[in-house]
Formats: structure tokens, sequence, C-alpha cells
């Protein structure tokens, strides 16, 4: 360590804007005794949403004030970690169901449960399966901020054009085949559906349609048989031309295909709600419903929470800043900002209203039967397994069993080493 | 960073030595410490401690949160199991292969471009040295729409002579060759400037005398051309080779994490950045940039080596 | 370069009007061949970028229309306002142009310093030092990214531009290249100064230095073109957008936009346009200094 310091010293002495940048960094309280605290967030579309909110906490609370940092999604969870380590992390930032239980069991979170308690921050009027993914060991670590689910979204005028009947809350998956045989034009390259190899839109959501799962009491549920039958729903599709191969939707993605109208239907995220209506094409003739219903009706449900970091100097603040988060005046300007569905119940009406156009009504109600997005303490690794092992069989390769068998025998490998270490 | 000019630490050592630099000052007796201090002290903080640590590193093991634990050789163990490493060694080499397709091609070009009286040179030279002088992702972005397997214009272009539409980038029997095709398109330019310079300075007398004895333009090449260049032919090599060993930004680019070829295109420096900015394995990701490093330097020195058989000092 | 307003080279060729009239016809069709090979291969180097520019300004749902247009149908600059607002592209222009020149000025300062002492002045342990900062040229600085991470995050300076270039700023490359340029020097320009009463700073800054201004050049183009293309450091120090370098930011705006080409477009044409402006205008240099690099090999 000695030695580092005096390298440190050494460098900083040979070069002045050194010097200034490291007594720029130093000490987070600004002028006037007023704490600062940092705000971690990735989202470039939800600054504003959440500037509004921190100039309403800043009224409440004159002596803090919130400054955000914002870090591509790319790079958010290294850089998150590596300033773990090296104490900068920021005081308060977005946590996802990927990530939380190993912050959680390498203790780097502020347990919440004391506080709230004492403050009584209105934990029932969020969806309890995601105010559950945020809990460990019987002890809340984060406070819901808004939910995705996710939809059907379809194109009305290709619909008009193959001559039939727009998606609605009775159609099965038998509809949902029919209809992208039927949309599916080759000469225009346009596709009836999208079997793109997205865990949380299309993998998941098939497989518990199904009657599959992906993940029940530490085992994994992709050698299942309902599951596999949900994924080979999606390969089928590809298999006889209705949906892309993985291999183009790598190249042109789904949701980019759904954009430019060269896809008919697509699921995708209540979140891209807002990129949808901002696509003229689709305001004019974009619609969504509900996912078709399988062996059952299911969609995914996933929110981020906000955390505070157990290494943080300034908790005291951090938790009233998370407490004002989970309120409700928090919920009606995230809701009024239109980007998410804030998880506090019955502040939504703002943002349906916020694209009449759309009838985001669905995703609402989709909630009641959705299925909370599956994590272990180290999600990410098996996570990880998934997508090289299927790629073959979602690129039109066949053997879709063969491959959810080996990546359900993996998993369980992995799942067995976390419970051991 | 580049590794430039390797072969020329060699040679002028050989050839400058005696002569003016050592015998010249003796004046500079305590000052030459001062001078070489600042870039001493340069190296020291970032090249031969991060080399020290990433040595120390190999043997340990991080914690996603801080702190680590020495596991001895566990990490090389690893580096030397793990199929992904040697299928990346594979591809790196591969890259290594392809890349140096850009040398003949920049030959052929620079010996055309030297042809007796042919105007608009200067144009040519600076038309075909854009591609080097491009943001290499800027370059990436570009290509991945030219080769789009739906939209793209490779598809559209190669359609007009019967060849069948293909997802270039995505299919892991074609996406290796797709990147490493962009990457000698993106070099050849650098490499033609270099040969330009190395053919001019070839004596005119030579061409003339073999004029004289009747040899056309393709015996020229051949007895003249080539083997007087080929000093700057084993330099390119040499940079050519390091470089491609170091791929990086243009796999990073072109290749998603869906892509179904990720593991067919994936370079070693990939998977080094994978490892340790990804996955967290920062210990083994030491043990395999060490190994990396030794490869480098053993290749250097072969090519060293094998470049009396081949290179021609005149 | 007044040549370079000719491409078709179907006039007679001026210096061979001394042959014989059969040679000449031969060499006429020759360089026509030439001139079709050469500009076809112009065509692949440089259409690419006529195809990025033309996508730039076409819409979403024009591009993938099949088959493509070549021209777009209305010129359509939203990619451009979309590029605008997704990423501080003048903060992240900013920020690349401080790197390169931090990068360059610290190579210029640094390396001749310790040139010119390797080149020139004599001191115990000089050539065992020369040999130990080329051992910097065997490894390739992407794989010390570790280690520097760290080094830079104990400077406090995460997120900050010095963090962009401070490795970049020592370089054996740049050392060897311009000792080779002092050891060029005669010797006896040194003596005359030094009998005039000259310390040795002042000889290396007044005399010596300038007397290598096409090494120097050769380094700071070379240099320069690294750093503003360099991609695998700032991705990892740099992560807060506003601190990022544009090629970091482009990869960011990939993850945003995903395969929405024509944004894609207008984000790389940004973005590489300042280094090709450059380029145009200062094209002899990059050229003189690319072959002068290589010759000195």
């Amino acid at each position: 360590m000695r030695r580092r310091t005096l390298l440190c010293s050494g460098l900083a002495a040979a070069s002045a804007p050194v010097l200034a940048a490291c007594s720029d960094e130093g000490g987070g309280a600004g002028g006037g005794g007023r704490t600062t605290l940092s705000y971690g967030m990735w989202d470039p579309a939800q600054v504003p949403g959440m500037q509004q909110i921190i100039a309403a906490f800043e009224k409440e609370h004159p002596d803090i004030s919130v400054r955000i940092e914002l870090t591509p999604w790319a790079s958010y969870w290294t850089t998150l970690k590596t300033s773990m380590r090296g104490g900068t992390a920021p005081d308060v930032f977005w946590m996802n169901a990927v990530n939380f239980q190993l912050y959680a069991a390498h203790d780097v979170l502020e347990p919440l449960s004391e506080h709230i308690a004492r403050d009584a921050t209105p934990v029932d009027r969020h969806p309890e399966q995601l105010v559950r993914l945020y809990a460990y060991d019987g002890t809340q670590y984060g406070l819901p901020k808004d939910f995705d689910t996710v939809g059907l979204w379809y194109n009305k005028a290709l619909f008009d054009k193959a001559g039939i009947k727009y998606p609605d809350t009775t159609w099965t998956w038998d509809d949902l085949r029919d209809a992208a045989a039927e949309l599916t034009n080759p000469r225009e390259r346009v596709h009836g559906f999208c079997s793109e190899m997205h865990r949380q839109f299309v993998l998941y959501p098939a497989m518990f349609a199904a009657g599959g799962y992906v993940l029940r009491d530490g085992h994994s549920g992709f050698g299942d048989e309902r599951s596999v039958a949900g994924l080979r729903f999606l390969t089928d599709m590809i298999d006889r031309g209705w949906s892309p191969p993985q291999s183009a939707m790598v190249e042109s993605t789904a949701r980019v295909r759904f954009w430019s109208e060269k896809a008919a239907m697509v699921h995708d995220l209540s979140a891209m709600a807002g990129q949808m209506y901002a696509v003229p094409a689709l305001k004019d003739h974009g619609g969504v419903t509900v996912l078709p219903k399988g062996r059952e009706r299911t969609t995914v449900i996933h929110g981020l929470a906000n955390v505070i970091s157990a290494k943080s100097d300034k908790k005291a603040a951090a938790w009233k800043f998370v407490h004002f988060m989970a309120g409700r005046r928090a919920a009606d300007i995230q809701a009024k900002s239109g980007v998410t569905i804030s998880s506090y119940a019955g502040t939504q009406d703002a943002w349906l209203k916020s694209m009449p156009e759309f009838d985001l009504k669905h995703f609402l109600d989709m909630e009641k039967h959705a299925t909370p997005y599956p994590s272990s303490k180290n999600t990410a690794v098996w996570e990880n397994l998934q997508y090289p092992l299927l790629g073959a069989a979602f690129s039109g390769k066949g053997g879709i069993e063969g491959a959810a068998r080996t990546l359900g025998e993996q998993m369980d490998r992995a799942l067995k080493e976390e419970r051991d270490s | 960073m580049s590794v430039f000019p390797a072969t020329a630490a060699a040679k002028s050592a050989g050839r400058r030595a005696p002569t003016s630099a050592a015998r010249s000052s003796r004046h500079g007796r305590r000052a030459g410490y001062w001078f070489i201090a600042p870039l001493g002290l340069g190296f020291a903080v970032f090249y031969f401690w991060p080399m020290i640590q990433t040595f120390y590193f190999s043997f340990t093991e991080f914690g996603p949160f801080g702190g680590h634990t020495w596991t001895g050789t566990d990490n090389y163990a690893r580096v030397l199991r793990d199929v992904t490493v040697w299928q990346a060694l594979g591809n790196t080499l591969i890259y290594c292969g392809i890349g140096l397709l850009a040398l003949p091609l920049a030959i052929v070009i620079a010996a055309l471009l030297n042809r007796r009286g042919l105007r608009g040179v200067s144009l040519y030279r600076a038309l075909y040295f854009v591609p080097f002088v491009t943001l290499p992702v800027a370059v990436g972005l570009v290509w991945n729409w030219l080769y789009n397997g739906d939209f793209g214009l490779l598809n559209e272009i190669l359609g007009w002579f019967g060849v069948d539409r293909h997802y270039w980038v995505s299919d892991p029997s074609t996406a290796v060759f797709a990147i490493g095709a962009v990457m000698v398109w993106s070099t050849t330019g650098y490499y033609l400037i270099i040969f330009m310079a190395g053919i001019k300075a070839i004596p005119q007398d030579y061409y003339e005398a073999a004029e004289l004895d009747g040899a056309g333009p393709l015996r020229r090449f051949f007895t003249i051309t080539l083997p007087l260049l080929s000093p700057t032919l084993f330099f390119a090599s040499v940079i050519c080779m390091i470089q491609s060993l170091q791929t990086f930004d243009l796999i990073y680019i072109m290749m998603g994490e869906k892509n179904p070829a990720v593991g067919d295109t994936q370079s070693v420096v990939g998977l080094f950045y994978k490892w340790a900015f990804m996955e967290n394995a920062q210990g083994a990701a030491a043990a395999l940039a060490f190994l990396l490093m030794l490869l480098i330097a053993g290749l250097t020195y072969l090519q060293f080596r094998l470049q009396r058989k081949w290179v021609h000092y005149g | 370069m007044a040549d370079t307003t000719e491409t078709t080279g179907a006039r007679p060729v001026h210096a061979e009007a001394t042959g014989p009239r059969l040679s000449r016809r031969r060499i006429n069709t020759g360089s026509l061949a030439t001139h079709l090979v050469l500009s076809l291969g112009a065509l692949v180097m440089v259409f690419p970028f006529v195809w990025q520019a033309l996508t730039a300004l076409k819409s979403l749902a024009e591009v993938s229309r099949v088959p493509p247009t070549l021209l777009p149908d209305d010129w359509n600059w939203s990619s451009f306002d979309e590029v605008f607002t997704a990423l501080p592209f003048r903060e992240m222009l900013t920020n690349s142009a401080l790197a390169t020149a931090g990068r360059t000025a610290g190579q210029l300062v640094f390396c001749s310093l310790a040139a010119y002492a390797f080149a020139r002045m004599r001191f115990r342990g000089r050539d065992l030092l020369f040999g130990l900062f080329l051992s910097v040229l065997m490894v390739p600085s992407s794989l010390l990214v570790l280690p520097q991470y760290d080094i830079i995050q104990q400077f406090g300076l995460l997120n900050s531009t010095p963090a962009l270039f401070l490795p970049g700023m020592f370089s054996a490359f740049g050392t060897f290249l311009l000792r080779q340029a002092f050891l060029a020097l005669p010797k006896e320009l040194e003596e005359a100064a030094r009998i005039d009463g000259a310390g040795s700073f002042r000889i290396f800054w007044s005399i010596m230095l300038p007397l290598i201004r096409p090494a120097l050049a050769a380094l700071a183009v070379i240099t320069a073109m690294t750093a503003w293309n360099d991609l695998l450091w700032p991705l990892i120090v740099n992560t807060d957008p506003k601190a990022m370098p544009i090629s970091a930011g482009l990869t960011s705006l990939e993850g945003q936009y995903e395969t929405n080409y024509p944004v894609m477009m207008a984000g790389s044409l940004i973005a590489s346009l300042p280094m090709l402006l450059v380029y145009v205008f200062l094209q002899r240099h990059f050229v003189q200094s690319v072959a002068f690099s290589g010759s000195k090999g």
C-alpha cells in the first residue's frame, strides 16, 4: 500500500491538473451545510422525470440536494461494482432483480426494514410481488419505483392488408400462430411475429404461458417438458418462416423491425410505449393488447427499486430520499412524465392518458396474472449461459429440446455452486 | 498504443551505436537523468507497476465488491482448460491471417501507383487512406449496415450476380471473415503509404537496367521491387501481426451478446475485457493477459528469427 | 498536389513522348487498365461513407425498403436531431479533442526529452535504461488496463479528462522515433553551442528540437489518430456520458438505438467527421508522417 501512495504523490507533484482534479472530488457536502446525495441511474429517458421528483424533494427538505449520476446501461453494473470497491459508489441507486440478491448477500446495501416500520412508508401501495423481489432473508433492502409488463404490440395496417382481425384479450397461441402465418409476406420481407431470443420479453413469457418455469426451489426449469414446449412454440415460428431467425434479429432487432413496419406483431415492454408513440406510423396504426393465452395467461413483471449503499456516509438523508420516492407525490410526478408505469397503486391514470391512441390499460390488467422475473443470488451467471446455448436452435438449426436440456443441466450446476459458496 | 517499429530498434542498435551519440557530449552526466525522469516516472506508474500487478493479480481471485484472495495457479489452470480461450485464440490467429492479406493487396496497389507517368497518384493515395483515418467504431457501424442480411447493400449487389442473401455477421461460419474483411479494408491504405515510400526509395536505374535487359513489368516487380521492399514488408508484417493480435474495437461494435456467432468471433482481448469487466473474473483475466503478452513476445521473436531467411538488406 | 485534380488518364502520358509509337500506345491502354483497377478500388474505399451519409438522411421505413433506394425520398434530418438529444455530443467532442491534445502534447514533451538524452547525452546506465524503456513496446497496453484503472481510481480521476490521456502520454514508440531523428543530426551543432556557453536544456530546446520537426510532426499525427480512435481505455475509465470521448459515446448510442440504422449512421458520421476534416486539410502531412514512421523502421 505504501508504494502506491508514494507513486500517487509523485505523480500528483509532477502534474498540476491531477492535483486540481483531486481536490475537486473531495467532500460531498456543498456550501451552506447542505448534504448532497448522489443518485445513480442508467436511463437517460427518465432523467427529466427524476429531476422533477428531486425538485419536489428538495423543496420539502431544503437541507438536502440530490445530484443524478447517469451511467449508460452497458457499463452501469461494472461501474457500480468497482466504485463500491473504491468507496465512491452513489448514496442511492437503481437496482434490478438480476443483481439484487448478489448485492444484498454481500452486505453492500443498507437494510431498510427498520426505517420502513419507523416512518410508516406506504409499502403496501406497491405490488406485493415486486416488493418481495427486493427482500433477502426476510429483510427489505429496496423499495420499488416502477414496473414493467410485457404486451403484444401489433401493426393494424399490416392486419388490414392481410384482412384479419386485430388481436384481443380472447386470443390464444393458436390465433397467434394462424395470424403470424397470414401476415408473413416474404417478398416484402414482412414477418408475422418475432421469436426474438430475449429472456424478459419472449423466452420467459413463453415458458410461463406453456405452464413451465425458469427457477423453482433452486432448480432450473429449462429441462421441464412444459418449458420446452413454450420454447418450441417460438422456434417453430422461426422454422416455418413466420419469424425471422435470431441471426437476422441481431442485424435488425425485433423492435426496429416493428418500428419500420416489417414485423406485424412483437412482444415488448410497457416502458417502450413512449418510443413506439414517437414513431408516426405506429402512433397512427399501432396497437397493444395482452399476451395471448397458451396453457395459461401470463406475462413477466419486473420493476426497479431504489436502494441505499451500505458504504454511504449520509444514510439518514439517503433514507429520506428513498422514503419520498416510495410515496404518492413522487409516483404522481413519475406517472405524468410518461416513461414508465409507477408502481404506486392508483397513480397510473396520468400514464394511460399520456398516450390515448394506445390501449395501455392492458399492461395494468396483466399485473394480476403476471409472474415475477426469476432471480437468484448469482442470476447473471446462469443467465449468461442461455443465449450461447439456445442460439443455434433460434437460428433455424433445430434441436431446441437438446439445447434446453443442456442448458437446464448447466444452470443446475451453476445453482449448486451458488448454494455451496 | 502502437508497437510500431520494434524492428528498427534492433537494426539501429547495430548500425548507430559507435557513431556520434556516445562520443559527442560530456556535458550531460547528471542532466541526462533529468531529461529521462518525466518519462521514466510515467512508465513506472502506468506500465512497469501495472505489469508487476498484472502478474500478481493472475494468482488471485477478486471478490465482487473488493478484496482478493490468493489462489495460486488456479487462474492459469482455468485459462488453459477453458475451451472459449482456445476458441478465442484460434479466432485471433484467423484475424491475424486475414489481416496480413492487406499487405499483398497494398503492395499490388503501390506497384500500380508506381507506374511511370501515372496521373492522380496522390488523389488515389488520399482516397485509399480515408478508411484508416475514420473512427473504428464508426467503421464497424457502417459495415454492419452494409452487411445487414435483410436490408443491406452488399446482399443487394451480390443479388445482381445471383448470389443468395446471407446474414454475414451473425452466421458463425462467415462472421469471422466478414470482420476480417473490414480489417483489411481499413488498414490497406496505411500499408499502401508505407510501401509507396519504400518503393520510391528504390533507385530508378535498377528498373532502367532491367528494362534494357528486356524484363517485363511482372518480372521487374518480382526481381526488383519485392526483394528491395522486403525490409519495409518485414516492418509492416510485424505491426500487422501485433495489431491483429490485439483486435478489439471492431468486434466489440459489430457483435452483440445475442449474436449466435459471438463465440466464433471473440478475440483474446475481447475475452479479456469480458472476464475483467463484465464477469468479474479479474484474476483469470490477468492470467489470460499475461499469457497473451508471452505469446506476442514469442511471435515477435520468431519473426525476427525468420527475417534472416527472407529479408534482403541492400 | 497539382495532380490530384485528374482521375482519368486517357490522355497520352507526357514523359514517354520520346519512345517509339507502338510502345506509347501500349502504355496508354496499360494505364487505362490501371486507372480502371485503381478507381474500382477507390470506390470500394469511399462508397461505404457515401452510403452512410445517404442512410443517415433516410427514414427508418425507407432504409428497410426492398430493393433499397439510392437517394432519400425526402431529405430527413431527424436522425441527426435524435443523435443530438440522445448524446451530449458537444461535451463528447470536446472530451475527444482534449484527450487527443493532452496525449499528443504529453508525448511530444516527455518523449522528446528522453529521446534527446538517449541519443545525445552520456550517463551511467543509459543503454540499460533505454532497453528497459523499449520493453514497453513489447507489451500491448490493452492488457494493462486492470491495474491502470486501479491507479486512476486511486488518483480520484475516474470520469475526468486527464484519465483519458494520462497513460497514453508516455510512449516507448515516440521515444524511439524521436531518438532516431536526434541520432541523425551532426554533433558539431552541439559543440558549437557549448562553446558559446549554452546549457543542456538550451541546446535541446532552441537548437536540436527545431531540427527534428518532421519527426515531431509524424509523432503528433500518429499519436493524435490513435488517441482520437481509442476505445477500450475510455470505455473503462469514463462511464459518465458527459466525460466520454466520442468513440465510447457511439457505442452507447448503439445500446440505446439498437439497429436503428439511420440514427446510427448519423451518429457515426458526426463522430468521424472532425478527424476526416483535419485529414482533408492536412492530407500531405498525414501521408508524409505515416511514410516517415514506416521508413524509420
